[in-house]
């Protein structure tokens, strides 16, 4: 009982976060000549509004919560993986070269080896960073930030040149579709790709929780001295964490070109590394915790066009509300401060340490 | 409970005004690509032909930037849902969208701009221009003026059809006029997040261009263009050539240099294609929108009577197919 | 490798490098000069934005927001200029924008101990949010800082063009990095900026505030945030666009760790990033080489990476980085 008292504890911060947020984010479309219930309506109804928009928001969140889980197992060890991007990037590639380009497997074996061959795509795009940390000390922000941009140009050479689709004189340069034996089906018109998602970050909590190599990784997180002091082989530990990182994110690569857009495509896949760091940061580091951050992130998506629809306000306010509830979720001490019932347990995250890691 | 009340009020009164909306008027929507309305140049081209159209039918228009290419198809059926009568969509990225949205709404009428139609569907115009003919006009004008016989150009990126088009026009054009030309371009360096909204790039580019002797500038691309546009008119006597719309009319700080434009007629063919709707005389299948330079403003009396006399010959043989472009 | 085996190397390299400028120079001069005058006008927002980071970082405080940071200066100044018509005020309002976010970022990271990385996200979420909501459509027309030449200084052959004829941020900038090389490691601003990146205790039981001097570090880094975004839509593009920025925060931030958190070593990452950035274009430049661009595009990232790995063995961040600071 008492764990369960401390978990909706844990829980009223990021729900008063949430309503706060929506209060002032309403407040400024009032401010600017608009109505707030219709603006937040829309976006509510574009969410969750029926079933077809409910898919989309799962849809939206799945590749949010991989490159979450990403980051947060790298965040775990101490160790900033900025260059998510660019390992889902590789990861949803590969699964797409491999989803057109062989054929005659039966489906689950199909789609079993496309899934696993964006895991190592991505896998080994962060082993990269790791090495380059382990091996010559290279901050892996650097690297990350870097090797980002050469996934972008990688990926849009290869669609133009070897994997581009050329059936029908098509002129613009993507991957053909992938073979249905390859496509993830919905579910009853739910995304199972979700599904995939909830699994993969159950499966990382119980490892992070339960395991000796995920103690280890925790207290990597602690220092690197400590760690060293008890024993861990840094080097290594560094390109395995990196590794499973970027693994994490090739999935998500993985199951969106799988699950959604059924093909490579530039331009298509941008910009979700960096909401992967926003979703890591809400979830406060919990692998579970991912899960409803990247629910809130993948509904104010799918519902800004309605949104805009319904009240012509720019969708960047979604930004601005988003700003604000990962300002409130992580300044608790304002929080408490303003509302005294919550008091304040456990320890401010840290997750910085990492970052000036010699 | 009360929550519930009022949630399933609010979605009455929605729904209830949309509908008043679908019963009231013909209604236009337009989704863009990933990107700006006002991008001074495609976009804006686009939604100007909408609103023209809207104004001379007493029609209702209403545009959604698309955030997440991923959201085209919904975008698209949030007009469809709502009883749209013309959806007009921007980009050859929304094609597929496109096409799969007419299937599954017959009864309305679409404007895909800069898509193809390999074949016909009945409610489906594809708007689509010869960009390698405005490019090829707009690469002999710059091969007309220029003293240095250094010209450049800056693009967005070869990842776009259109722009490789007009990429491959510029330099026939330019060659055409003159073989021994020097054509300096280049292509941004980055993916299709940055390639059209970096005006930073395109200026640092076209002034690196510049400094090496090029002095008519041809920037196409979005803003990464426009940038380029705007850099090379702080440099004193140098030519820049706009593209798209006649971006003497949106780009005022590139006016000390832009002689001209390589138009895609974009917003009377919009306008044009949305009354045909109106009127039930919709065109299916491919559309060809004109394309050509647009006039040259302030810089009508520096450009000598042979020089006008050669472009008028070159867009009649274009257009009667006697200069063919190769790709 | 020893230090001084290391030392050869860096001459070594830093020597072929200034042959190989000139040399060019001689054969084919205004190419040389469009290549390295390009590079420097490139590295101008970079090294601006990594100065920002490293005041910050030096007294203790991470920024990841300069991204957002220069997007607000931008922003800023190109509305104050829209409504002055007076360049020097938009500018500064520029400058004090980017001051007031970094005021922001202390307010979050110093006083509420909100995680560095998280007030950072904070900032660049909330620019993005912020300037695209209040970004009033259709308006293009603004002025723009025009280059000017000094004289003299001016007419000295390849350094004349590349340092003496240039748009003032651009020149200011140059300044500004010796000038804070010498604040940092040779005054008492600096030394105290540093005492509160490597040991706050210390410098608290020395009767010095580590809050101010985090405040203060991460204000005055703002605001030259602000002004790397006001290059941006004042100096270099004369118009602001809601995503110009386009990742140059990000880049100063891997420029700053790879100038080891120095002004001056800030600058020539900086400076080496941006001419390997002119070089692609260059190379796309000439008509013989067909080379695709996504690959001359990637040149300038790999370069980054290949330098780190190859050339510099250890980082060195200030002790306390990223540790917030409880006063008892």
């Amino acid at each position: 009982m008492t764990r369960l008292a401390s978990i909706l504890q844990s829980l009223m911060i990021p729900v008063l976060a949430v309503l706060l947020s929506f209060i002032i984010g309403g407040g400024l479309i009032y401010l600017s000549g608009a109505d707030p219930f219709l603006a937040l309506n829309g976006l509510f109804m574009g969410a969750f509004g029926d079933l077809d928009a409910f898919s989309r928001t799962l849809e939206k969140a799945t590749p949010l919560v991989f490159n979450g889980l990403a980051l947060t197992l790298a965040f775990k060890a101490g160790l900033f993986n900025i260059g998510v991007q660019g390992q889902f990037l590789f990861g949803a590639i590969i699964s797409a070269a491999v989803g057109c380009y062989v054929s005659g497997l039966p489906v689950p074996v199909h789609m079993a080896v496309a899934v696993f061959s964006g895991i190592v795509a991505g896998a080994v795009y962060g082993m990269i960073q790791g090495a380059l940390k382990a091996y010559r000390g290279a901050h892996e922000v650097i690297t990350g930030i870097m090797l980002n941009y050469v996934a972008i140009n990688i990926t849009d050479y290869w669609t133009k040149g070897p994997f581009m689709d050329t059936a029908n004189s098509n002129s613009i340069p993507r991957t053909p579709l992938i073979l249905e034996s390859c496509q993830i089906p919905d579910i009853w018109g739910i995304p199972s790709g979700f599904l995939i998602a909830v699994l993969v970050s159950v499966v990382l909590w119980l490892f992070l929780k339960k395991t000796v190599t995920g103690f280890e990784i925790k207290t990597m997180g602690q220092g690197i001295h400590a760690a060293r002091y008890a024993g861990i082989k840094i080097n290594g530990m560094m390109i395995f964490i990196m590794g499973l990182s970027g693994g994490l994110a090739g999935i998500g690569g993985a199951v969106e070109t799988m699950g959604v857009t059924h093909r490579f495509q530039p331009g298509f896949n941008l910009g979700l590394g960096f909401e992967g760091i926003t979703i890591a940061l809400l979830s406060r580091i919990h692998p579970v915790g991912v899960l409803p951050a990247a629910l809130l992130l993948g509904g104010m998506k799918a519902g800004a066009g309605m949104m805009q629809f319904s009240s012509d306000i720019p969708t960047e306010i979604i930004d601005m509300m988003m700003a604000m509830i990962l300002l409130f979720v992580a300044a608790d001490k304002l929080m408490t401060r303003v509302l005294p019932v919550l008091k304040k347990k456990e320890k401010g995250l840290a997750l910085s340490a990492g970052w000036g890691s010699k | 409970m009360m929550i519930k009340n009022a949630l399933v009020m609010m979605a009455g009164f929605w729904s209830a005004m949309l509908w008043t909306v679908t019963a009231c008027a013909f209604s236009v929507g337009l989704v863009t690509d990933v990107g700006v309305i006002d991008d001074k140049s495609f976009n804006q081209s686009v939604w100007e032909g909408v609103q023209a159209a809207g104004l001379n039918l007493k029609a209702k228009t209403k545009y959604i930037e698309t955030r997440d290419a991923k959201d085209y198809s919904s975008n698209i059926s949030l007009f469809a849902k709502n009883g749209y009568d013309v959806i007009v969509t921007v980009g050859f990225g929304l094609g597929e969208a496109t096409r799969n949205a007419a299937a599954k709404y017959p009864e309305i009428k679409f404007i895909g701009v800069d898509q193809f139609q390999v074949s016909a569907m009945k409610n489906i115009a594809g708007l689509i221009f010869h960009e390698d003919q405005a490019g090829f006009q707009a690469g002999t004008l710059a091969a007309l003026v220029t003293k240095s016989n250094i010209i450049a150009s800056v693009f967005a990126t070869d990842m776009i059809p259109p722009i490789v088009a007009f990429k491959n026009g510029f330099e026939k054009g330019a060659r055409y006029i003159n073989k021994d030309i020097r054509i300096i371009s280049s292509y941004h360096p980055g993916g299709l997040d940055v390639a059209f909204t970096d005006p930073e790039w395109g200026a640092s580019t076209a002034r690196q261009a510049i400094l090496q002797g090029a002095d008519v500038i041809f920037g196409a691309g979005g803003l990464t263009g426009n940038g380029a546009l705007v850099e090379t008119a702080s440099h004193k006597g140098r030519y820049c050539i706009g593209v798209d719309a006649d971006q003497w009319l949106t780009v005022h700080s590139a006016r000390p240099c832009l002689v001209s434009c390589a138009l895609k007629k974009i917003t009377p063919a919009v306008s044009g294609l949305v009354v045909m709707a109106f009127e039930n005389r919709f065109p299916a299948g491919n559309y060809y929108g004109e394309v050509g330079l647009s006039s040259f403003h302030e810089f009508d009396k520096d450009i000598p009577e042979d020089i006008r006399k050669k472009l008028s010959v070159i867009e009649k043989e274009l257009k009667e197919g006697r200069i063919r472009i190769t790709e | 490798m020893n230090t001084s085996a290391k030392k050869i190397v860096y001459y070594f390299i830093s020597g072929t490098l200034i042959l190989s400028v000139f040399i060019s120079y001689f054969f084919n001069a205004p190419v040389t000069i469009a290549v390295l005058s390009s590079a420097i006008r490139q590295s101008t927002p970079l090294v601006l934005g990594a100065m920002c980071g490293l005041i910050g970082e030096r007294a203790g405080v991470i920024n990841i927001g300069i991204e957002g940071q220069m997007l607000f200066g931008a922003f800023t100044g190109f509305i104050v200029s829209i409504w002055t018509g007076n360049l020097f005020l938009a500018v500064c309002a520029g400058m004090v924008s980017g001051l007031l976010l970094g005021l922001f970022l202390g307010f979050m990271a110093v006083s509420l101990h909100v995680d560095q990385i998280i007030a950072g996200t904070v900032i660049n979420i909330a620019a993005v949010g912020v300037c695209g909501y209040f970004y009033p459509t259709g308006l293009s027309v603004s002025n723009k800082l025009q280059a000017m030449s000094i004289p003299f200084l001016s007419d000295i052959p390849l350094i004349g063009p590349l340092f003496f004829s240039n748009s003032p941020i651009t020149m200011v900038t140059i300044l500004l990095v010796f000038f804070l090389q010498f604040m940092l490691f040779r005054s008492t601003w600096g030394l105290r900026t540093r005492a509160s990146g490597e040991h706050p205790e210390a410098a608290e039981t020395l009767g010095l505030n580590v809050y101010t001097i985090r405040y203060s570090r991460l204000m005055a880094g703002g605001a030259l945030a602000g002004l790397a975004g006001v290059f941006l839509s004042l100096e270099a593009v004369g118009t602001f666009e809601r995503n110009m920025v386009n990742g140059r925060g990000f880049i100063a931030l891997a420029v700053m760790i790879f100038g080891r958190w120095t002004p001056i070593g800030s600058w020539g990452a900086a400076l080496l990033f941006a001419l390997t950035s002119a070089l692609q274009t260059q190379l796309q430049f000439s008509d013989t080489l067909h080379i695709p661009h996504q690959f001359t595009g990637m040149l300038p990232y790999l370069m980054t990476v290949f330098v780190i790995a190859v050339f510099m063995k250890r980082n060195n961040p200030p002790e306390a980085l990223g540790m917030p600071f409880e006063k008892d």
